[in-house]
């Protein structure tokens, strides 16, 4: 105990560090003095560092989540720098003629426009490029609604109501271990806020948010939908980007008032790691919306990349005819391993859920679906539907399901339907007979499993899923 | 480690009989085992509270207990008395190929051979099963020869008198091609604590009836389990009928050791007041080509909670496997709770397997048919809630045991007000 009020006295003051953004990346570490610099360098406002300082506080009594039915080297939250400045031009690949073949392959493949192509290989472009003026035309369209959307660093200086309000409300800064890691040093994301009753004019992507590409490994975003109001939100992109960051802990928390609609799709697909599994990324989010009355919440993703995902996006029907869904798509392939699902919580009268979950596991990888379904007493006249279908293509790969299904109403209904079998030969014997070969053949069929959930995805995000889906299959077949 | 526990382990250190080495495993490995919480995964939804506060004690003197009797069953009786094997109760002479006998009293070689069967069998990590190796006071080994159809059942029965601690432990062995049928059964009075564990080896073409009646209600605390282990061409069917106390927790592992085997598997339990049951199914497909069918079916009343853990386990080799579970559960009033949890891991591709799982309560619209047919809400009740479980009664291949638990579920259903 001494030792630690020695080590405390002896620390010197750092609170009021300020630091040149543009070249500053931390040593590795992680302990208050780098939680305090990462808040210094945003001029976080005392509040911003003490939530902060707490989560982080909370964070050295937990555990390591370990149920989780992925394999991975332990993590040394030492080793890791917890801040790294936008790289500097100089460190990027100068043209597409310096960027890993196989990478332009696929975004060929993908029909990806060169320009795009650029700023996903993270070449130093400069800003002034087609793209910006667009970015212009998005914002003062949004303005005009009266919606918010920027950084969450901006917005905790402009407005600090609406975060510190809302900011941790959904994901509680104690939650999970990754989460509170997240809220200790959280670098940068998404805030948005619909007023009320306005229907946000377009889809909101992150892609499409200015200011900032590299996000960092910690990424937050909150997302508060007023009384009325409807969103639809797009999260990451179909082509491989480029990351240097192993460890991604991101939190999302979605707020929808009253009578508000949220629409959360992400696609997600980094790297993940070579047939032996190294290198890859190790994806560990925290995502969670609350639905207040006749509000609703809907989760779309498509998720094949990273070598482990470790991700459940929750609703909490909180008031009374909420509606929550959950719609997944998870590719896993080489030695990738998923372990995802969703969590949702009836509270309120007449809420309805709906998870439909499809898992295709290939190579050696393994792909686990983990849900809860809880009606709690008051959840009268709540249902549930819960559907998930894993397909398993070769002998090397698993496919798992583990449904938490907790009911405390009497009047509430749950069902859970899971099954489980691999392409089978009458389905392949059909396709090549019309002459398709094997690898069309498989994608087509997957492609037919996923379609559920590809309906779900806004259609320029469904289009480019399929051929997503198509692409990472590829080898996978014979 | 709780108190209760200390206890326990302190008890068998002091044993030293031809089970000792296998005591000794189990204490070295109780004392590696947290006791569960509400954050051990096996043991989450089942608080372990009236074990921690039992007042249930090994009672040594002997007591006349004799099992309820069937009508329409002649069985043989084998049975534990406050976990004492009492031999006194079983015939005089056994059908040819049936054997029954005491472990202490084998010869060495048989001996051995039982204790390997141990640890073949019996999953090392139910902390239960460890205390029951520990504790119980001796193994009693049922065998059947090689291409013996022994037709009369064999009745295990557990009898415990008010505040009995009981620990017993059988074996047994179906030799290729035999044919048995095993009711498990436990009669308990008040305040008793009881772990019963039985095993099975069914070897290649051996066919196995089971029968596991899980009826005590009250303030008693049953954990057991019943060890399935099938080999080429095995076959076993069955069925479970519980009823929950204080405490009743029941795993059943049934694991496809051979290929070609079948496994079917038809559980029933109905709750009422504050009681607890708890079932852990697991079936571990380790070779190809086997069958699993397996159907649970829950009703719960007043204030009582249901545990159902459904696992499906397909090991890389288990190709061609078909497994199917289907979990239904009615919940009759809003204090009472159920959690189900119906689990596929999966490590095989050319397989077929499904599980499916709802939750809801009795359909209204039946219900309201009844009623319009003049049939009183309460009694259209129980009619609705017999219909959903009688399914399963009427897939019980025994006619005698079939027709025995039927009154004795309409009783309990006509018990179960519904709120």
């Amino acid at each position: 105990m001494t030792e630690q009020i020695d080590k405390a006295l002896a620390r010197e003051y750092e609170a009021g560090f300020v630091s040149d953004v543009e070249s500053e990346t931390f040593e590795p570490g992680l302990n208050e003095d780098v939680i305090r610099r990462i808040s210094g360098m945003k001029g976080e406002p005392e509040w911003m560092l003490e939530w902060r300082l707490s989560a982080f506080r909370e964070w050295l009594e937990m555990e390591e989540p370990e149920w989780a039915l992925v394999d991975y080297p332990k993590i040394d939250f030492q080793s890791i720098s917890y801040y790294s400045a936008p790289k500097s031009m100089k460190d990027k690949p100068k043209s597409l003629d310096e960027v890993d073949p196989e990478l332009l392959r696929t975004y060929e493949k993908l029909g990806i426009p060169l320009i795009e192509q650029q700023m996903l290989a993270g070449i130093a472009v400069d800003a002034v490029f087609d793209s910006v003026s667009v970015v212009t035309t998005f914002r003062e369209k949004l303005e005009e609604a009266g919606v918010i959307f920027c950084p969450i660093s901006e917005a905790v200086h402009k407005y600090p109501d609406l975060v510190r309000k809302y900011l941790g409300s959904v994901v509680p800064k104690k939650d999970n271990y990754y989460a509170a890691l997240n809220c200790a040093v959280f670098t940068d994301g998404s805030f948005v806020y619909i007023p009320k009753g306005t229907r946000c004019p377009m889809e909101l992507s992150t892609y499409f948010r200015i200011n900032e590409q590299n996000t960092g490994q910690f990424e937050r975003t909150l997302i508060v939908a007023d009384e009325g109001s409807h969103v639809s939100y797009l999260e990451g992109c179909t082509a491989p980007q480029r990351d240097e960051n192993q460890l991604h802990a991101a939190v999302v928390e979605l707020v929808a008032m009253d009578d508000a609609e949220i629409k959360y799709s992400t696609v997600q697909n980094w790297y993940p790691g070579d047939e032996n599994g190294k290198g890859g990324i190790y994806n560990f989010v925290t995502k969670r919306g609350v639905c207040h009355t006749n509000a609703k919440i809907s989760w779309t993703q498509v998720e094949t990349g990273s070598s482990v995902t470790w991700k459940y996006p929750s609703c909490i029907l909180k008031g009374d005819n909420s509606v929550g869904e959950f719609y997944s798509v998870a590719l896993t392939r080489g030695r990738q391993q998923a372990d995802t699902g969703t969590k949702m919580i009836h509270i309120g009268k007449n809420t309805k859920s709906t998870i439909i979950s499809k898992g295709i596991s290939a190579g050696r990888s393994n792909n686990s679906y983990r849900g809860l379904v809880r009606m709690n007493p008051g959840a009268e006249g709540a249902r549930n539907f819960t559907q998930c279908d894993s397909l398993l293509i070769g002998d090397q790969c698993g496919a798992h399901t583990f449904p938490y299904v907790e009911s405390r109403n009497p009047s509430a209904i749950v069902e859970h339907e899971a099954t489980t079998s691999k392409v089978s030969d009458e389905q392949m014997f059909l396709c090549r007979q019309r002459g398709l070969d094997p690898e069309k053949a498989v994608s087509m069929i997957v492609n037919g499993f996923c379609k559920e959930v590809f309906k779900e995805l806004p259609m320029e995000f469904a289009v480019e899923a399929g051929k997503l889906l198509e692409i990472s299959l590829e080898g996978s077949v014979g | 480690m709780s108190e209760w526990l200390e206890s326990a382990i302190a008890r068998a250190q002091g044993i030293n009989d031809w089970l000792a080495p296998k005591r000794a495993h189990a204490l070295e490995l109780l004392a590696n085992t947290k006791w569960p919480t509400r954050k051990t995964e096996a043991w989450r939804y089942t608080p372990l509270r009236p074990i921690e506060r039992t007042q249930a004690k090994v009672i040594s003197e002997k007591v006349a207990l004799t099992p309820v009797s069937i009508a329409d069953l002649s069985a043989i009786e084998l049975v534990f008395v406050n976990g004492q094997f009492d031999s006194a109760q079983l015939p005089e002479t056994l059908p040819e190929g049936l054997s029954i006998s005491l472990g202490g009293d084998l010869d060495a070689a048989e001996q051995a051979e039982a204790l390997s069967g141990f640890s073949a069998i019996k999953p090392e990590r139910h902390i239960f099963g460890l205390v029951n190796d520990a504790l119980a006071q001796d193994v009693v080994v049922v065998s059947v020869a090689e291409g013996v159809e022994v037709t009369l059942p064999i009745r295990i029965s557990s009898l415990l008198s008010q505040g009995a601690e009981s620990h017993t432990r059988v074996q047994v062995a179906l030799a290729t091609g035999s044919k048995l049928t095993v009711i498990e059964d436990l009669q308990a009075q008040g305040e008793s604590l009881n772990t019963a564990f039985v095993e099975y080896n069914i070897a290649a073409n051996a066919r196995l009836e089971h029968y596991r009646f899980a009826l005590q209600t009250g303030s008693n605390v049953a954990v057991g389990g019943s060890h399935f282990n099938l080999h080429d061409h095995a076959k076993m069917n069955s069925t479970i009928v519980g009823f929950g106390s204080e405490l009743s927790r029941l795993d059943t592992d049934i694991i496809h050791a051979g290929e070609f085997a079948d496994a079917k598997l038809n559980a029933m339990y109905l709750l009422d007041g504050k009681e607890l049951f708890d079932l852990h199914a697991t079936v571990e497909h380790a070779m190809p080509n086997g069958k699993t069918e397996e159907n649970v079916r829950c009703i719960v009343a007043d204030r009582s909670r249901a545990v159902f853990n459904g696992r499906i386990h397909i090991h890389r080799d288990a190709q061609k496997t078909l497994a199917e579970l289907n979990n239904r559960n009615l919940l009759l009033s809003d204090k009472a709770e159920i959690n189900t949890k119906p689990e596929l891991e999966i490590y095989a591709d050319d397989v077929k397997c499904a599980h499916g799982a709802t939750v809801a309560q009795i359909d209204k619209q039946a219900l309201y048919y009844l009623q319009t047919r003049g049939v009183s809400r309460s009694k259209a009740q129980v009619m609705l809630n017999f219909g959903f479980i009688n399914e399963l009664i009427d897939l019980m291949p025994n006619a005698a045991l079939a027709e025995w638990i039927r009154p004795i579920i309409r009783e309990r259903f006509a018990q179960m007000e519904v709120k």
